[in-house]
């Protein structure tokens, strides 16, 4: 198992943290604006709904950046690692390290103008407007990356179907929340249409377009009777292939 | 968790160098253009924010038809009101759930950070922290009381994981002495946290 995919009910944690600001400083707005920007001029936006003109925006990036990208990257990371750093943190490790490896960045420029903004804070940003790639960010906000897809498979389960949870392989990459695993719930919704996740997740099973059921879980199903508050629902979307029937 | 977000000014100063490093770099390299991050800011300032979900929540307080259909169709509901964007970028589908004298909801995305961005716009951190997301579908209740919220007993709590395409956000219960306020008014009472699960709407104060 790895511990970011079984994140929910782990216990001896302490306390939440209430902050509601979105960004604790002010250099997080800038490697979120990154990778939204990489999400709306990634390759794969041709076949995704919309189908964008992608290949007709003027862009040196020819990537497939979604937020699969982002997960599989924090998924991966060692678990103890992952709580050392705060979440845009994670996100500002996990994107420069991958415009490195795919050659668009070296690191040692990487490391030599990191010095130079570290001496001179104030020191100005290139200016090099791309307005048509900023026409494709705006699109992109607007109208998204949906995967819904016309059904392939026919539906397995009805609502009010008992289902019990499967236990695939652990992968680089899941949408199954580990605490569910094996555990027996019921179908309360039965989406339309199917829906094909950004990649395939290998043998976690994400593998093309798929039904998704809203699944109710009894807090006492999954943590105990004497473990779990009371009069305490959980409900996931999974997808089909997560799901098996009860008998 | 706290002492976790006290970081040294050394550890904020070289992230700050590196992601100004990197966007330079992509420029440069013309991966990004030196308006597109801009460009993604200003949405998430005017078009995405909970701006939106709180204008959705006070329509839903004034007009039970509307609420029924805000619940029964959530992005046909919405579309009513003609905001621009409303299909966008993490709410291609999106879903509400009610609060009512028998139910308290709370949404929560234990994988990751999924979060109605049109409607409610970018999460906070409470929402991405690891403790929350590990404890919320454990002990909602005690999570909650660490948000200042008591939920009584016998009353139901329905945690919605986000884990597929659904973004789920909360239509609060209205609050009391709230009746002689316009949708305006009402809609400047409703946050984020609200429209998440881990606050309620306080009544008005007396003006």
């Amino acid at each position: 198992m790895k511990l970011q995919h079984y994140l929910g009910g782990l216990e001896g944690l302490g306390p939440v943290n209430l902050e509601k600001r979105v960004f604790v400083a002010e250099w997080e707005k800038r490697i979120f604006g990154i990778h939204t920007v990489m999400m709306a001029e990634s390759t794969h936006l041709d076949k995704a709904l919309p189908k964008y003109p992608i290949a007709h925006v003027p862009t040196t990036f020819k990537e497939t950046w979604t937020w699969a990208s982002l997960r599989t990257g924090a998924e991966g990371m060692q678990p103890f690692e992952y709580f050392k750093y705060r979440y845009y943190e994670k996100w500002l490790m996990g994107i420069s390290q991958f415009f490195v490896d795919r050659g668009y960045v070296a690191a040692e420029e990487l490391a030599t103008l990191t010095e130079h903004y570290r001496a001179n804070p104030d020191a100005p940003l290139p200016a090099q407007p791309n307005l048509a790639l900023k026409e494709q960010v705006v699109r992109y906000l607007n109208h998204g990356d949906s995967g819904l897809r016309a059904p392939i498979t026919p539906v397995r389960f009805a609502v009010g179907d008992t289902v019990y949870v499967a236990d695939p392989e652990a992968a680089d990459h899941t949408r199954l929340p580990g605490f569910l695993r094996n555990k027996k719930g019921t179908v309360t919704e039965v989406y339309p249409g199917a829906y094909e996740y950004f990649v395939s997740t290998g043998p976690d099973g994400l593998v093309g377009p798929q039904h998704v059921y809203c699944v109710s879980f009894e807090a006492s199903d999954i943590w105990g009777a004497d473990k779990s508050e009371p009069h305490t629902v959980i409900y996931a979307d999974l997808f089909d292939v997560y799901l098996k029937p009860a008998h | 968790m706290a002492a976790l977000f006290g970081y040294d000014d050394d550890r904020e100063a070289a992230s700050a160098a590196k992601v100004r490093a990197l966007e330079a770099l992509l420029i440069k390299k013309g991966v990004l253009g030196s308006d597109s991050i801009d460009a993604v800011l200003s949405h998430f300032e005017t078009v995405a924010g909970p701006f939106n979900g709180a204008r959705i929540v006070a329509r839903a307080w004034l007009d039970s038809e509307y609420k029924r259909r805000l619940l029964q169709d959530t992005p046909k509901a919405i579309a009513e009101l003609n905001f621009p964007g409303m299909d966008g970028a993490e709410g291609e589908h999106m879903k509400a759930v009610a609060n009512s004298e028998s139910v308290h909801n709370l949404v929560i995305c234990t994988l990751c950070s999924c979060y109605p961005w049109p409607v409610l716009g970018l999460p906070p951190y409470w929402y991405k922290d690891p403790v929350f997301r590990a404890r919320g579908v454990r002990e909602p209740r005690a999570v909650l009381r660490e948000f200042g919220v008591q939920i009584s007993a016998d009353k139901e709590v329905k945690v919605w994981d986000s884990s597929a395409q659904i973004r789920w956000f909360v239509i609060p219960e209205r609050p009391a002495h709230s009746e002689h306020l316009t949708e305006a008014q009402l809609a400047a009472l409703v946050t984020p946290e609200a429209m998440m699960g881990v606050a309620l709407v306080p009544a008005p104060t007396a003006a």
